[in-house]
């Protein structure tokens, strides 16, 4: 098929670090303080909702890749100019360049959110936002590569604080959990429609995909490193309704930050302050493999150079942060495009699927 | 490499930067140990804090400050003007209320410090018997530092389990859960020490009553699982299996220790609600008196029983104190809820159920060993 992406092997990347670019992408600022938007919905079956987001997110991504294979090597963007020709398909792909943006947006929004609520209050918002542009500006500029070296990093780099949630433990009564399913089906299935946010990322395959060596390993990594997510948001939803009694946690903004400020050690006493500045870690590759995908849907709607894409994508990204001030105006984005990304990330993927499978039946039907 | 160059200039320069953001010199500011809440006379509250001062040169200073104002906040904007160092709040280890104050509502105060992201919420709560600016402000011979004192004395008391844990976390938990309620340790002054006096009973979030300080081994025996500890109990006369004693006695003191114990609650009715509370403790005794042969093994059979009777008549009793004034601070309504479906429980109707709570103890008490001398 047409537009496919031709490449030499040294600008790809091998299969099994899409275990890692799928989990980093997925696990940023949402896990930092999900529980009590699920836990309205479905209260203490919450873990119920985690599991049944889980479970979306690898029928999603079975669909992705199916979609994907039948073009070989292509992405989202030459898929949905194939299908739905120059004109709908490039607005298509500008509105996903658009998602991208605001996915970007609101990572970078709510992780300084979150360290002005907790450590530096008086810091401005436009220091920390020009900081932390500045370091995803020199790992773009370094092409794919550096950004899965980023996501592999994250990852690995991250793993001693999943470990951590042992302490928390210690205070928690396994009774909250029961009695189990008492929560209708609807409010469990509403709670897990919330869970987008937290668990979105995963799209990111569709752009990545031409990039990967060994295609056939694809769907192998994508549903392990999807796995591992599901994995973590379940634990940390278990640790959180059994820790907090049901009013505590629909008042805690930030449960699993709340969860470590239990945590003390004689060489540190406030283990949330390392968690909430290491966070910065955890969050990197999300935005740096958002930036990435906007570049590569950009670049097939106008010529531009990688540089200067990366500058004007900052810009806005920048002054949109000095827009966007206060909580509510933040918790109103988050929703809206919570809500969006529903569509996009679950919907639309399993939509495009099937028409797809229809296009790919009708042709080979002509040949 | 020359196009890079730029960038890795750019980000070591911004690495500087960090210098620039908010700074806490140990020198210049002033650590906060302990708050203590009252009611004001004038204005809403009245705020005592123990602030710690570190001095590079000479010892460390411990300014003890009392202001009033109708807000927390408003009371450090108070306190600072009377002090040479920034205060601050994130070394706090203890916050005190008084119990005018607690016979009120705490729910404002237990809010204001979850909020703050400052402070630990592993801090430790207690109740001071009348007011706590007098407890904070009495010049004691023997303590130098009233806010290390006071928080090494609960922090020693709660690890080794001689009192329940009231951190605010657990405090907050059992706050805005709907079957359980706070307790805390009551502390006083006892001419030149201070103690840990009792146990507060908390319904919602005020203070309805207290229980003395012995009986938290009871309360601790019900909330959780135990795994250290010390007792000491008194067998009556009438609870003692005769041929126990070699000589007739009113009361045998007795005294444990090692105690492990294993709660498990069943809910055997949830209309009346009726509950069946099984402990198996293990212990070794530690000290009887007068001399109960314990080479025996059918009088220690004889004496686990009575021991088992007489731990169970303590704890309905301790149960039942709290059922009076409808406070359950162990928990029993987190089990109803857990087990009952679609109960739609609120605090308020667990606290009507919770008086006609049935509660049957059953106690299955093991002598492990005693000393090296029988």
């Amino acid at each position: 098929m047409k537009n496919s992406i031709r490449l030499s092997s040294k600008d790809m990347i091998n299969a099994y670090l899409l275990f890692f670019v799928i989990h980093s992408a997925q696990v940023g600022v949402g896990i930092q303080g999900f529980q009590r938007i699920i836990y309205q919905d479905a209260k203490h079956d919450a873990w119920i909702s985690v599991l049944v987001a889980g479970l979306a997110t690898h029928i999603v991504a079975f669909c992705m890749i199916k979609t994907l294979e039948v073009y070989g090597s292509n992405d989202l963007y030459g898929i949905q100019q194939d299908i739905f020709g120059i004109w709908i398909g490039n607005f298509l792909n500008a509105l996903y360049v658009v998602y991208c943006f605001i996915a970007f947006f609101s990572v970078l929004r709510n992780y300084i959110e979150v360290i002005q609520a907790w450590i530096f209050p008086n810091l401005g918002t436009w220091f920390l936002s020009a900081t932390l542009l500045l370091i995803i500006i020199y790992a773009f500029t370094g092409g794919l590569r550096v950004v899965v070296g980023v996501s592999f990093f994250s990852v690995i780099l991250a793993l001693w604080i999943f470990p951590m949630l042992i302490f928390p433990m210690k205070f928690s009564s396994s009774e909250a959990l029961f009695p189990i399913l008492e929560t209708n089906l609807s409010s469990i299935f509403k709670g897990a429609q919330s869970m987008t946010f937290t668990i979105i990322g995963f799209e990111i395959l569709n752009v990545i995909y031409p990039f990967i060596k060994e295609k056939k390993k694809v769907k192998k990594y994508v549903h392990l490193g999807l796995l591992a997510t599901t994995i973590i948001y379940l634990s940390v939803m278990m640790v959180s309704i059994t820790y907090y009694s049901e009013g505590k946690l629909l008042k805690t903004i930030w449960a699993t930050l709340t969860l470590f400020s239990f945590i003390s050690f004689p060489f540190m006493e406030r283990f949330e302050f390392v968690a909430v500045c290491f966070w910065m870690l955890i969050i990197l590759p999300n935005l740096c493999l958002y930036l990435w995908a906007a570049y590569r849907g950009t670049i097939r709607l106008v010529k531009i150079s990688g540089t200067k894409f990366v500058w004007i994508f900052s810009l806005l990204i920048f002054i949109g942060t000095l827009i966007v001030q206060t909580r509510t105006q933040i918790n109103s984005i988050n929703t809206h495009f919570g809500q969006i990304a529903f569509y996009i990330v679950f919907i639309y993927p399993i939509f495009l699927f099937m028409i797809t499978m229809l296009k790919k039946k009708i042709t080979s039907r002509k040949g | 490499m020359k196009k890079y160059n730029f960038y890795l200039m750019l980000l070591f320069l911004s690495s500087l930067l960090s210098g620039c953001v908010e700074t806490n010199i140990l020198d210049k500011i002033g650590l906060t140990t302990i708050v203590g809440y009252d009611l004001g006379t004038e204005e809403k509250m009245e705020i005592t804090a123990v602030i710690r001062e570190v001095n590079p040169e000479f010892q460390s200073n411990v300014e003890i400050i009392t202001t009033e104002n109708d807000t927390s906040k408003g009371n450090r904007m108070k306190a600072n003007r009377q002090l040479s160092k920034k205060i601050t709040v994130g070394q706090m280890r203890v916050i005190l209320f008084g119990e005018k104050l607690a016979k009120e509502n705490l729910h404002y105060y237990i809010d204001l410090n979850l909020e703050n992201a400052n402070v630990s919420n592993g801090l430790y709560m207690a109740v001071v018997e009348d007011e706590t600016a007098p407890l904070l402000n009495y010049e004691y011979k023997n303590i130098d530092d009233i806010g290390q004192h006071i928080f090494r004395l609960l922090e020693q008391n709660i690890s080794q389990e001689y009192m329940i844990s009231p951190t605010l976390h657990e405090t907050a938990h059992d706050f805005y859960s709907i079957g359980r309620d706070i307790a805390m340790p009551i502390i006083k002054r006892n001419e030149e020490h201070i103690e840990m006096s009792g146990i507060a009973l908390f319904k919602g979030g005020t203070m309805v009553s207290s229980l003395p300080v012995k009986d938290s081994f009871y309360v601790k025996l019900v909330r959780d699982s135990f795994n250290s500890g010390f007792f000491e109990t008194n067998l009556k006369e009438e609870e003692m299996p005769p041929g126990l004693l070699k000589k007739p006695s009113s009361e045998i003191p007795i005294v444990f220790d090692a105690i492990r114990s294993k709660r498990e609650l069943k809910l055997i009715d949830a209309s009346t609600p009726e509950f069946d509370l099984n402990l198996k403790l293990k212990a070794r005794v530690l000290e009887i008196y007068p001399d109960v042969n314990l080479g025996d093994p059918e009088l220690v059979k004889k004496l686990e029983k009575t021991i088992s009777k007489n731990l169970a008549n303590e704890i309905s009793r301790v149960i039942a104190h709290a059922q009076e004034v409808e406070s359950d601070i162990f928990g029993f309504g987190e089990k109803y809820r857990s087990k009952v479906r679609n109960s739609e429980l609120t605090k308020e109707k667990w606290h009507e159920m919770y008086k006609n709570m049935k509660v049957n103890v059953n106690i299955d008490f093991i002598i492990l060993r005693n000393g090296v001398f029988e």
